[in-house]
């Protein structure tokens, strides 16, 4: 038997998700450069290469250069700044965010003014036109270098938060790259100096790796903030927000952290294509074909088991139970299942009896009714004052043949005064469950009141005919066969009890006739073909 | 003939462009077409994105929302499209433009009209003029600066009193509903009253005009069809006359129209059986101007509210289970240390939330209003006399009592004590 689709469990909140003028192609919000060591020449052409990338970039845009040796990198970062600088005056409508992420070896953190003024204080001097800019028009500045520390594991969190301030009074506001080796920094005293800490999955520290981190926390942050607007039902398998991976190593160009990772590039930054042309490749093939809602969910639950605060712990929660609806949605009944345990696992403990409730519909989908009751019995305090809830911890007892039980919860069901069209069906499993019990008259006084709502639904009349034959009122069971062929006349079943009943009337003919009918219509019915048999032997 | 109105503003989530909307409705039907686009801290939009809009569009007018934060941005796009074609008008209107000083061309090159009056009409002014080949003839209600950079104001132009009179945005299909999460309602415009740091009484000259609640109703009940259910209402003084508002709320309530609503009010204009109804209909958040709790500076800043009746207003709202924002200032002319440490006081002894709107801000200076005209009465010294000229004192100044230091710290107590980091929504 399928479960019954109650309207009360639809939950999906339809959300068109276009945006005004979503006819023109979507800027880049971010671009990822991979520093290297590469030589003046690759330099240029990587700086040219962004300039023009510049006109593709959001309004208001990020940055990220990567490189693991501070040294080397910041030279690449100021000059490269040195384009975005000249694209800003060109340009007052935009706003550059340049975050440098880099570690910071042992030795120079103990000279914290000497790491200041050698690196950042030069990055200072050459952005001063736009804080003066800024300033006039009582404004941040559309130009700004937001460092990004990535500690070393022997750090001690004194040293990381003087840093942190020098940092902060040059209003270089300062991030955190926090990975296996430095989650022991999570403390209050470093995160209170700190913009943002980025998460890091492994503890290699390759500049790759931390890419791909600093993308996984865009796809978290992105499915979150769907989460709280509502259109995470329409969005998750939506691209990631519009970004460009560019690895100064080699050249290559990825249009998302998913291509970077199976390492199908759109081009070669030193070879002869434009940006005009890698930007046609990239809005023509290099987003289509993706498995966008799988990267999400994968995204999402590499978050699953990381030191996050606690309120972003339940957004994965509550993020990873979202991926189990979708699944529901699709009939991925077991994906959505082990979704749902793992939400379970990191959700705040009010949200449990939702998750249990849905994790029940799905078990019960499958079959595995003793799991779903479990489940159930877990979303009572929640649910309790649900009708639906009744109608289906019922069918789960149901479909075990504990009529008994299933009489109870329904009875509660009905008695909570559901919708019409949810009666309807309650009543229809109470009328079989005192079929099964053997109360036939039980049986027909619930599956009356359900004719008396509904006129057209072929289980009432088949199963008060069953009710009827076991009464031996034939013609009451003939009456309501015949009208479940009326509404189904490929029902079989229906045709095979009509000859059941015309048969213990003593109306061999008209039994005869009906049997040939279920037979024409399941040639595999074999109690009908025993009946004919042992009938047309009579005549 | 094309209209292209923008609205920029990337320090906040686009939003309904509702002033935008009614002068593209107005526009659309006296026979231009008309396109708009805001550009908000989530809206994906590069400079190749806006070349291709106008290169594709080609508008031969362009309107742009100017706000004392946004000029920068402002000057920028007006830039590119004139880079783009030098051909097409541009035009600034909205509350930076207003009062700004006509001086303030020199420094905007690529601006042809600063819009001084009331949106549509002015706006419709300047588009019937380039239509008909004549772009400087004809005109009222702006500034404008001619072929040969000479600059001119024009005499002011009145807009309709029977707002009814201007198309309606919502029911003209200005707006994209697929994503719309809130829709902006603008049922009165105006204020009466003589608050010294605000803007709106002088750019209404203190008078209110209204929309008939049988149009107000007609828009709700088709925002609603298309499926979005929060409304805000922009309106200053919504229950400004109380028999409208009561009108209003009983007319929401027997459409059953199922809404949630926030709206602001003055809290002398509130009333328990009033407050009662709001909830009824939807109301779930309500908005009073509080500016100071020291009665003294309210004296000053003639805002003739007493605290205790900001308390009061504050209880019957929360009685009814409605949340309560307080819009609040410091920095204010007269306004001590302690003062403003009082305001803060009042705030989270009346339990509202420091949240949202109500994240205290420094007063803001704004081009129009009684305190940017004669600051050195209010004993106000500006900081930086050597901004641009389209710039207005806005939060740089001190005052005789408050040092900038004192206010940089009020600043950081509100922070201290705010729930949610201190990003206020509304300025």
């Amino acid at each position: 038997m399928r479960l019954l689709g109650f309207n009360s469990t639809n939950s999906t909140n339809p959300i068109n998700p276009m945006q005004p003028m979503q006819l023109m192609k979507p800027a880049l919000q971010k671009i990822y450069v991979i520093l290297g060591k590469q030589g003046d020449k690759q330099l240029e052409r990587l700086s040219q290469m962004l300039s023009d990338l510049f006109s593709y970039v959001n309004l208001t845009s990020n940055l990220y250069f990567i490189t693991n040796n501070l040294t080397e990198g910041m030279p690449q970062v100021e000059r490269i700044q040195k384009a975005a600088s000249v694209f800003l005056r060109d340009n007052l409508f935009a706003r550059i965010y340049v975050h440098f992420i880099h570690s910071i070896p042992l030795e120079t953190m103990k000279e914290i003014d000497f790491y200041y003024q050698y690196y950042y204080q030069g990055w200072k001097r050459v952005t001063r036109e736009f804080d003066l800019e800024a300033y006039a028009h009582q404004e941040m500045p559309r130009l700004m270098l937001l460092p990004v520390i990535v500690p070393h594991n022997q750090v001690h969190p004194t040293a990381l938060t003087g840093l942190l301030d020098t940092l902060r009074s040059a209003f270089l506001l300062p991030s955190l790259y926090l990975d296996r080796g430095t989650f022991f920094l999570t403390e209050d005293e470093v995160l209170s100096k700190t913009e943002k800490v980025y998460y890091g999955h492994g503890n290699s520290r390759e500049t790759t790796e931390i890419v791909c981190d600093l993308c996984r926390q865009e796809i978290l942050d992105d499915s979150c903030a769907m989460l709280g607007s509502g259109a995470v039902s329409m969005g998750m398998g939506t691209p990631c927000p519009a970004a460009l991976i560019v690895s100064a190593q080699d050249g290559m160009v990825y249009p998302c952290m998913d291509a970077l990772l199976k390492k199908e590039s759109l081009a070669n930054i030193y070879g002869e294509l434009s940006v005009d042309a890698i930007m046609a490749r990239y809005y023509e093939h290099g987003r289509s074909k993706r498995d966008c809602l799988g990267c999400r969910e994968r995204v999402c639950e590499s978050f699953a088991d990381l030191p996050l605060p606690k309120a972003t712990t339940h957004e994965v929660g509550a993020l990873l139970c979202r991926f189990g609806t979708l699944y529901q949605e699709t009939e991925n009944h077991v994906q959505a299942i082990e979704s749902y345990k793992k939400s379970l696992k990191l959700s705040p403990i009010e949200e449990a009896g939702h998750i249990y409730f849905r994790l029940g519909l799905c078990y019960t989908k499958i079959g595995r009714y003793d799991q779903a009751l479990e489940s159930f019995n877990r979303a009572e305090g929640t649910y309790h004052n649900q009708y639906y809830f009744y109608f289906y911890t019922g069918l789960c007892y149901f479909e075990m043949g504990d009529y008994r039980m299933a009489l109870e919860k329904l009875s509660g069901a009905a008695y909570m005064k559901p919708q019409q069209d949810d009666l309807l069906k309650i009543l229809i499993y109470m009328g079989t469950c005192y079929n099964s019990l053997g109360n036939y008259e039980k049986a027909i006084v619930e599956l009356e009141r359900a004719k008396e709502k509904a006129g057209h639904v072929k289980e009432i009349y088949n199963a008060l005919g069953f009710s009827y034959f076991q009464l031996k009122d034939y013609n009451k069971a003939i009456e309501n066969l015949r009208r479940a062929v009326e509404i189904d006349p490929y029902s079989a079943i229906d045709y095979a009890s009509l000859g059941a009943n015309y048969r213990e009337k003593g109306d061999t003919e008209k039994a005869i006739a009906m049997y040939e009918k279920a037979i024409e219509l399941d040639t595999n019915m074999n109690v009908a073909r025993e009946n004919l048999k042992r009938l047309r032997g009579k005549r | 003939m094309n209209v292209l109105l923008i609205e920029i503003n990337p320090f906040a989530p686009a939003s309904t462009p509702i002033s935008l909307g009614y002068i593209a409705s107005f526009l659309k039907s006296k026979g231009f077409t008309v396109k708009t686009l805001v550009l908000g801290q989530d809206t994906p939009m590069s400079r190749h994105g806006l070349y291709q809009l106008i290169t594709s569009f080609q508008p031969a007018l362009v309107g742009l929302s100017a706000y004392q934060r946004t000029m920068l941005y402002v000057i920028g796009i007006a830039g590119l499209i004139k880079s783009i074609d030098s051909n097409i008008k541009i035009a600034i209107g909205g509350p930076q433009a207003t009062f700004m000083p006509t001086a303030a061309f020199a420094e905007l090159p690529d601006i042809d009209y600063v819009c001084r009056s009331s949106g549509e009409v002015t706006f419709l002014r300047v588009a019937r003029a380039i239509q008909n080949g004549t772009p400087f003839s004809d005109l009222a209600g702006v500034s404008y600066k001619n072929s040969h950079g000479a600059v001119y104001d024009t005499d002011e132009l009145e807009g309709f009193t029977d707002l009814d009179s201007y198309p309606s945005p919502y029911l003209d299909g200005v707006f994209d509903y697929s994503c719309m999460k809130e829709a902006i309602m603008l049922t009165s415009r105006g204020c009466p009253h003589h608050c010294t740091y605000c803007y709106t009484p002088h750019a209404f000259k203190h008078k209110v005009s209204f929309h008939s609640i049988d149009r107000v109703i007609e828009e709700i009940k088709w925002i609603r069809k298309k499926g979005v259910r929060r409304l805000w209402f922009a309106d200053p003084n919504i229950s400004f006359k109380p028999s409208r508002s009561t009108e209003l709320l009983d007319r929401i309530l027997a459409e059953d129209l199922d809404l949630e609503m926030w709206l602001q009010t003055r809290a002398d204009l509130v009333t328990s059986a009033l407050m009662k109804k709001m909830k009824q209909a939807g109301v779930n958040t309500i908005a009073f101007g509080l500016e100071s709790a020291s009665e003294r500076v309210l004296t000053r800043l003639g805002k003739h509210i007493s605290t205790e009746k900001v308390a009061e207003a504050i209880r019957l709202a929360q009685s009814q289970d409605i949340e309560v924002e307080l819009f609040t200032m410091f920095g204010l002319p007269y306004e001590t240390f302690d003062d403003a440490v009082q305001t803060l006081e009042f705030v989270k002894k009346n339990k509202v939330k420091i949240m949202g709107n109500t994240n205290s801000q420094q007063m803001q200076i704004y081009f129009g209003t009684d305190m940017a005209r004669h600051y050195e009465d209010h004993n106000i010294r500006p900081l930086n006399t050597n901004r641009p000229t389209y710039i207005s004192i806005g939060s740089q100044y001190e005052t005789d009592h408050m040092s900038y230091d004192e206010i940089q710290k009020v600043q950081e107590l509100w922070r201290a004590n705010s729930l949610d980091g201190g990003k206020r929504i509304v300025s």
